[in-house]
């Protein structure tokens, strides 16, 4: 079976400081993954590399065998990788149904002339768009406030919106940069329901970040830890667990 | 679509460019000149908006492509309007179209390095553009050449640092009007559109927007392109209304000028753009006007008024926690008192002769007025007068209709 997402050495420096170091691995097709490590750990920076963010200083990465090192965030997005950020980067000042429909507006098919004369084609297109996106918003539970400012949603909302976002580029491979963080235990559980929701409904694969142990080795099937920029284990969370490399990187944090 | 509802709106706003052609026919040649400018920086504050306010690249050399568009057309005139033959309207409607392919050019070249400068950067390089541009006009006719030494060809005379002048008269205000209505039509409808999201996702987060698949590349060159074209095209306008014109008509300070009617009115807002133009083009003209001179003593007591007004506004929005209506009631109490103040001062301040006697013209307030309301509206409402509200009329209704705190919830 061939890889959805392969990383081969993926290496960054930053001037003296090696972020990400020789890292490889390889995700299959619907695979639930996840990629966990202490603070400071080279994660966010890993998802900077295959999205295009930052360009390798050395190693491979490959979507669907292309290899994308390089590439502009928007071409790789186009090719279907979609992500979230640790940091929530909301489109601040609009709507939660406008958020989403950016993220179908790479599927749009009308023509800047027609938008801007107003014609039945872009007419059309805005409306599909719109469409599609309350589809999504009802399977994140966010159609209720689809008309609020995405700023005034409370926060484990914006982090709901940030998936739908990224689902709304209809992606192959969805990267997930801590989608739990700041959110309260039920919050968490009913999110561990959506993510199991894309993958098995939606047949997509996913990548995810998470430091609450609980909610990774709850749903990934395999995880790669990195410390340091370095992987230093690779397994089931069964394996994971007892590793003693990644107890002891994570000593003095409560694992 | 309704096609109803859009063909009557399309007569409407034509019907109303030709309005207001007869009703400023009615008036002397400065008024028309005045109702044709404003026309003008109607089209150049919601264009300038296109740029800054939808998609949040800060530009400030927008006098720039007004310029290109009205020294093109304007050369392009003198040299060949009488040979052509063709009436004067269509010629203009060419005119236009030509400077709007150049300055759209010209957009075209500031907007390639916007796609790596941010911010106070890029605004460096519209600034710079727009002086470049002046500078060419200044020192034309000149040779381009290799080092002096290949001559590839003579830029033509555009007046130099001294008018170009003698272009043919071409005044038609139904069109510089039409051009204002179709430039706010074409926001309108963009804003309309997933196209018109796209262009405010670029505004609100760059990173987010590249992530999520948008060509932020495309849309900040085509928003400097789209909204230099129209720049242009008023440029075309403003030279066949004047039939002369200067390096110094499209200096900085008009950029300027132009950037603080886009803030004024709120940055992304259409309808605040529109109106902030016109206001702030009004404004200094009313006061040009009146020939009555402005005593020291008023000055000063207009200063305090406004100042007050300010205090007073912001302790009601800061300090005060009543409900909304109160606030409002506030606010406008803020401001009648004031008045009254400043009303009072006047008589007051008016009695020392050192105030008395320092007069002078109102016209000279001008740009006092510019930057005072700049710093009143950054004071009290920072996202500026309309801030991303857009005129429409369920909004009106809305406004009209202040409601009580229970149902605004339960809706
Ligand atoms: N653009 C950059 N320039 C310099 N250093 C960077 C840059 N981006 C990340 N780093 C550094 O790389 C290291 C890894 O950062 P990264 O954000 O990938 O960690 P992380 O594993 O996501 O941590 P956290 O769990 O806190 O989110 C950090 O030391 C960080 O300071
Ligand atoms: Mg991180």
């Amino acid at each position: 079976m061939s890889a959805v997402l392969s990383l081969k050495g993926a290496t960054i420096r930053f001037g003296g400081l090696v972020a990400v170091n020789d890292v490889t691995f390889d995700i299959e097709k619907g695979d639930l993954f996840g990629l966990i490590g202490p603070n400071g750990a080279g994660k966010t920076t890993c998802f900077n590399l295959i999205t295009g963010v930052y360009r390798p200083t050395s190693g491979e990465i490959f979507f669907n065998e292309k290899l994308i090192n390089g590439l502009a965030p928007n071409r790789i997005c186009a090719m279907g990788i979609a992500r979230t950020f640790q940091n929530i980067r909301l489109f601040q000042a609009l709507t939660v149904l406008e958020n989403v429909v950016i993220g179908g507006f790479l599927r749009h098919k009308a023509s800047l002339a027609s938008a801007l004369a107003y014609l039945p084609p872009a007419i059309t297109e805005t409306s599909r768009l719109e469409r599609e996106a309350m589809d999504l918003l009802e399977v994140l539970d966010l159609a209720d406030v689809a008309q609020t400012r995405s700023a005034d949603l409370p926060y484990g909302k914006q982090r709901r919106l940030e998936i739908a976002r990224a689902m709304a580029t209809q992606p192959e491979l969805l990267l997930l940069d801590e989608p739990a963080a700041g959110m309260n235990p039920n919050e968490k559980e009913d999110l561990a329901q959506t993510v199991r929701l894309i993958r098995d409904q939606f047949g997509k694969t996913i990548l995810l970040i998470e430091h609450d142990m609980k909610f990774v080795m709850g749903i990934c099937e395999k995880i790669v830890v990195l410390d340091h920029g370095e992987e230093i284990a690779y397994g089931p969370p069964s394996a994971i667990r007892n590793d003693p490399k990644v107890i002891e990187a994570y000593l003095g944090e409560a694992v | 679509m309704n096609w109803g509802v859009r063909a009557v709106s399309i007569v409407a706003a034509v019907g109303f460019c030709f309005l207001i052609q007869t009703v400023s026919l009615g008036f002397g040649a400065d008024i028309q000149r005045l109702i044709a400018l404003a026309g003008l920086y109607v089209t150049l504050a919601v264009s300038l908006n296109l740029i800054n306010g939808i998609t949040g690249q800060f530009s400030i050399g927008h006098a720039a492509f007004y310029m290109i568009g009205a020294y093109t057309t304007g050369y392009l005139s003198i040299q060949f309007l009488k040979n052509s033959g063709m009436p004067g309207p269509v010629w203009l409607l060419l005119m236009m179209l030509a400077g709007a392919i150049m300055a759209s050019l010209a957009g075209l070249v500031v907007g390639l390095p916007s796609l790596r400068l941010k911010g106070d950067y890029l605004a460096i390089v519209t600034l710079g553009f727009g002086e470049i541009v002046r500078i060419i006009v200044v020192n034309s006719p000149f040779d381009v050449s290799f080092f002096g030494v290949f001559k590839f060809f003579t830029f033509p005379n555009l007046g130099g640092a001294y008018a170009l002048d003698k272009i043919p008269a071409i005044r038609e205000l139904w069109l510089i009007w039409l051009l204002a209505v179709v430039c706010i039509a074409v926001c309108r409808n963009l804003l309309k559109t997933a196209h018109g999201l796209a262009f405010l996702s670029v505004r609100e987060d760059e990173v987010a927007s590249l992530a999520m698949g948008v060509n932020v590349t495309r849309i900040k060159v085509t928003a400097f392109m789209i909204g230099s074209a129209f720049a242009g095209a008023a440029g075309a306008l403003l030279a066949h209304y004047e039939t002369s014109i200067l390096p110094s008509t499209f200096a900085m300070d008009v950029s300027f000028i132009i950037l603080t009617m886009v803030v004024l009115g709120g940055t992304g807002s259409i309808t605040g753009s529109a109106l902030a133009a016109i206001t702030l083009f009004a404004l200094p003209e009313v006061l040009r006007r009146n020939k009555e001179p402005v005593t020291g003593g008023t000055f000063l007591a207009i200063v305090i008024g406004v100042i007050a007004a300010v205090v007073l506004i912001r302790w009601f929005q800061n300090e005060y926690h009543g409900s909304k209506n109160k606030k409002t009631a506030g606010y406008f109490a803020s401001v009648a008192a004031s008045a009254i103040v400043a009303f009072g001062l006047t008589f007051a301040l008016n009695a020392i002769p050192a105030l008395h006697d320092k007069a002078f013209e109102g016209s000279k307030l001008r740009m006092v007025i510019f930057a005072g309301s700049l710093i009143i509206v950054m004071l009290i409402r920072p996202e500026g007068v309309f801030a991303h509200h857009e005129f429409s009329w369920t909004w009106l209704k809305k406004v009209l209709r202040i409601k009580p705190k229970s149902e605004a919830l339960a809706t």
